[in-house]
């Protein structure tokens, strides 16, 4: 009768809750998921040959590339502003986390404007000095220049997550290792990195995943990667069967990838056991070390926002006027409305699944947070498939039972806020999780021996200590919903514009020019948002 | 404690703006079916023009149009699953999805006098499942000072060993040349088309990258001589608010190919009465309003493409290029071809 009072001791409302998100996350993943076990058809051989070999290849290259160098950036950089103070310190909290608003595949129709024949190095250098130069070296749509623009505008994941880990869990460690007289670098590698790893591999983890769905960036740089072999198959030779199916396959990697991931980490956990946090005080820097620094930051501060958006700016003076409409205003509130109200349930829900999986021991439990990544591990396209077919035949079943007299569901806004969250959820949950790890379970059991249950030890103890990694979950997921796209173009409802739509609808058509007023807007809403973030930190 | 009011009000916010959306489409739903006075419209196309002409068509007939615009085959997808209770129109910029949308069994037959007269045959489907709007040519542009255009006369000159190292072209991804090697698929057979393709590939200047509008830069700049891209986005950049794009444009000059023997490629932007469609009277107007003489004239100031009806010129800036001979065949054929231009394209290695 073990097993019976285990269930009882386990089934709580969070638990019910979790359980009942899960298979809502799961309902338009089975689809592809079973695909992947379906019988190849003629298209198969072909793809294999012609596209899996070296498509794998460059998706490899990719991953590997932008992976480890957005670590070295994100983690550095992070390093540096928690450990040191040094002129604009304070901005570059928050600043850094900007190139984050700027949609990859803007940013690299905006860095090839910049350094293409028309744009303004060439034309500068052609009009005023009369010098052509040789194409080879102004040219960025290759491998290390699809590198470079993942890099800069996706390293803030790293840069974001290790930093609140290090301002609040380092501490003792770091202030021993500089009473012991270790130099930076020592701190950086010997303690900074192993000690942040969770976090470091966290913020990663989500910039592999969006190397690996991105399919606006390689198209435009021609660059083929997995993604290409996905939508050539579906677009291309018009078979979504062996398209669904390679999804999956993707999928499997990646999750299998995951779980390898927490296997290796093993037992380690680091999560502070005092009562006081202990923020780490910066040290002012002096001399030529506090201008390194400044000009590391700024450097990597221009090159992934200023650059591209003073460009972005230029453009918009081109265009501006066809944009001020009635129109515009509406396009703004749907894109901030959907965008809030998804992140808000992203939110919520990831606090629930996480605090239920650290809490339970047991394989569910730690099964649940793998499926919270379905959703960000695949092409938005192939999982907008799975969520149209689940909403469809929802609304069949009603209508044929005559409980509704159109279909409900599938035509309005509701389908695209549920396939917000079941793409999203993996951002908050990253976010989230990484601040349950840091505090460890001792407070709650404390909490709930001095009588407390799961719910008020929750919101009376935990909440308060994970303020930062909840409040970092929304605005990483706010931020991503505002500059999502192909979810938002196929499953929105009649007439629902979105500033990404729109930003898109010019981007498509190669009109650059035209695409910039509305991207401006997704940066500025994402500004406000981030800085308002940095803003409730800094006061607690 | 913060946080949770701000959880609290955010949910409460959330449920009431769902119950919101909720009531507003079921009331839409229903007014579908009651009154005539709306249709909806699933298009591919990304151009401001299209959403003023469906303005101008709501002032003119009091008809609401609504629409939700996406990729064709995502579209082509979605309403596959929504069977009945799908959109009335679906409008796209490739002939190939048409057929797709038409093969899957999505389109009906629309026989309209208005419209039969508007759109010539060739630019219709066979079965009147769906209408060509209006129509681009995918052409060869030449750099004016370094290259004698009467040396380019066809599309099979771009393989000859003297342009080795000069051509320019986008990727296969691309769907207008994969209308272009289906196109010679059917004229030519696949042999001579993949020979054409591996032609190409051994001449390009570069690994195919960025658009239609990057070749006619990558001329002008010098790495390639020629370059291939549709006639509407030349226009684009000669009309561009970019004067750096209209220099570029000036620079070089228009090839329409095989005007001796089969006629330069095209495609058009058609668009089709869906086989479940609740507004079908509602969704014939539109055609007939957008293949009308007065629409496809705005049609093609506003976006450099060809119009369909015969009646109508083109724009000054296509006018200056000339008349030219079109390919000969049913655009359907497109579609149909569509597959096997791209397994060419993955056979000889075009990226």
């Amino acid at each position: 009768m073990n097993w019976i009072r285990n269930i009882k001791s386990n089934m709580n409302s969070w638990a019910i809750l979790s359980i009942v998100f899960i298979i809502l996350i799961l309902l338009p993943n089975l689809s592809i998921i079973f695909q992947f076990f379906s019988e190849p058809n003629e298209n198969w051989a072909h793809i294999r040959e012609y596209m899996l070999n070296t498509y794998i290849k460059n998706s490899l290259i990719l991953v590997v590339a932008v992976g480890v160098l957005s670590a070295i950036v994100g983690s550095s950089l992070a390093w540096i502003i928690s450990a040191y103070q040094f002129p604009l310190r304070n901005f570059f909290q928050w600043g850094l986390i900007l190139p984050l608003a700027i949609p990859p595949y803007i940013g690299a129709y905006t860095y090839h404007g910049i350094i293409n024949y028309t744009g303004v190095i060439q034309t500068t250098l052609r009009n005023q000095f009369g010098v052509t130069v040789d194409q080879q070296y102004f040219d960025i749509m290759n491998m290390p220049g699809t590198i470079f623009i993942f890099v800069i505008f996706l390293f803030p994941y790293v840069f974001t997550i290790t930093k609140a880990f290090l301002a609040r869990q380092s501490t003792s460690l770091i202030e021993n290792a500089r009473l012991l007289g270790s130099n930076p670098w020592k701190i950086y590698f010997k303690i900074v990195l192993p000690l942040a790893r969770t976090s470091i591999v966290a913020g990663v983890s989500l910039v592999i995943l969006e190397v690996l769905n991105d399919y606006g960036v390689v198209k435009y740089y021609g660059i083929q990667t997995f993604t290409t072999a996905i939508f050539q198959t579906w677009f291309g030779l018009g078979d979504l069967a062996s398209a669904i199916k390679l999804s999956g396959t993707l999928m499997l990697i990646i999750l299998g990838l995951l779980i390898a991931e927490r296997v290796l980490r093993g037992r380690k956990r680091f999560s502070f056991t005092t009562t006081k946090v202990k923020l780490l005080k910066p040290v002012q820097l002096k001399g030529v070390s506090k201008w390194v620094a400044f000009s590391y930051a700024t450097t990597v501060f221009a090159v992934a926002f200023i650059i591209p958006f003073i460009q972005l700016i230029y453009w918009a003076t081109l265009t501006y006027e066809q944009f001020f409409s009635e129109d515009l205003l509406s396009v703004i509130g749907n894109t901030i409305m959907v965008a809030l109200i998804a992140a808000t349930l992203i939110t919520i829900m990831a606090i629930v699944i996480s605090n239920f999986s650290r809490l339970h021991r047991g394989l569910t439990a730690k099964l649940f947070p793998k499926v919270t990544i379905l959703g960000y591990s695949i092409p938005g396209a192939v999982i907008a498939v799975g969520i149209v077919t689940l909403f469809i035949g929802i609304d069949k079943f009603m209508y044929q039972n005559t409980l509704v007299s159109s279909y409900v569901l599938s035509t309005s806004i509701f389908m695209l806020v549920f396939a917000y969250v079941v793409r999203y959820l993996a951002v908050a949950y990253n976010s989230i999780e990484s601040g349950f790890e840091r505090i460890g379970t001792s407070f709650t059991e404390a909490s709930r021996i001095l009588g407390q249950n799961i719910t008020k030890s929750f919101f009376k103890v935990d909440l308060k200590l994970i303020r930062g990694a909840i409040f970092g979950g929304f605005i990483l997921a706010f931020i991503d919903i505002l500059k999502e796209l192909p979810l938002t173009l196929i499953l929105r409802p009649f007439n629902f514009e979105t500033l990404a739509t729109n930003a898109f609808q010019y981007a498509s058509n190669e009109m650059i020019h035209e695409a910039a007023v509305p991207s401006i807007l997704i940066i500025i809403i994402s500004a406000i948002a981030i800085y308002f973030f940095h803003h409730v930190l800094e006061r607690e | 404690m913060k946080i949770k009011y701000f959880l609290l009000t955010s949910i409460i916010l959330s449920v009431i703006f769902l119950a919101a959306c909720g009531d507003d489409s079921t009331s839409d739903g229903d007014s579908n079916e009651s009154s005539e006075e709306e249709i909806n419209l699933y298009t591919s196309r990304h151009y401001d023009i299209d959403d003023e002409l469906y303005k101008e068509f709501t002032d003119e007939t009091g008809i609401k149009v609504n629409v939700i615009k996406g990729d064709e085959d995502e579209l082509i997808e979605r309403m596959k699953r929504e069977g009945e209770q799908t959109a009335d129109l679906f409008y796209t910029s490739d002939a190939g999805r048409l057929f797709r949308a038409k093969d899957a069994g999505l389109l009906q037959s629309i026989d309209n006098d208005t419209i039969n007269e508007n759109i010539p045959e060739n630019l219709r489907d066979k079965d009147n499942k769906w209408f060509g709007l209006t129509k681009r040519a995918r052409v060869i542009v030449y750099h004016k000072d370094r290259v004698d255009p009467s040396e380019v006369k066809t599309y099979e000159d771009l393989t000859e060993s003297k342009w080795e190292d000069k051509v320019l072209i986008r990727s296969s991804e691309n769907i207008y040349n994969q209308s272009l090697l289906a196109s010679f698929i059917e004229l030519k057979g696949r042999e001579e088309a993949k020979a054409w393709a591996e032609g190409v590939v051994n001449n390009m200047a570069r690994d195919p990258q960025g658009g239609d509008r990057d070749q006619a830069k990558g001329v002008v700049a010098g790495e390639g001589d020629l370059a291939v891209m549709n006639t509407y986005y030349l226009g684009g950049m000669l009309n561009s608010a970019d004067e750096e794009e209209v220099k570029v444009a000036e620079q070089l000059g228009v090839i329409f190919p095989n005007q001796e023997t089969t006629g330069t490629h095209v495609n058009v932007s058609g668009i089709a009465v869906t086989k479940h469609a609740k507004n079908k009277e509602n969704a014939v107007k539109l055609i007939e309003f957008l293949s009308s003489k007065d629409v496809q004239k705005q049609f093609a100031s506003a976006n450099y493409e060809y119009p369909v009806n015969p009646n109508v010129e083109p724009a000054e800036t296509l006018k200056q290029w000339g008349d030219f001979k079109e390919q000969d065949i049913n655009l359907s054929i497109l579609g149909e071809n569509n597959a096997e231009a791209v397994k060419i394209f993955n056979e000889v290695n075009w990226k």
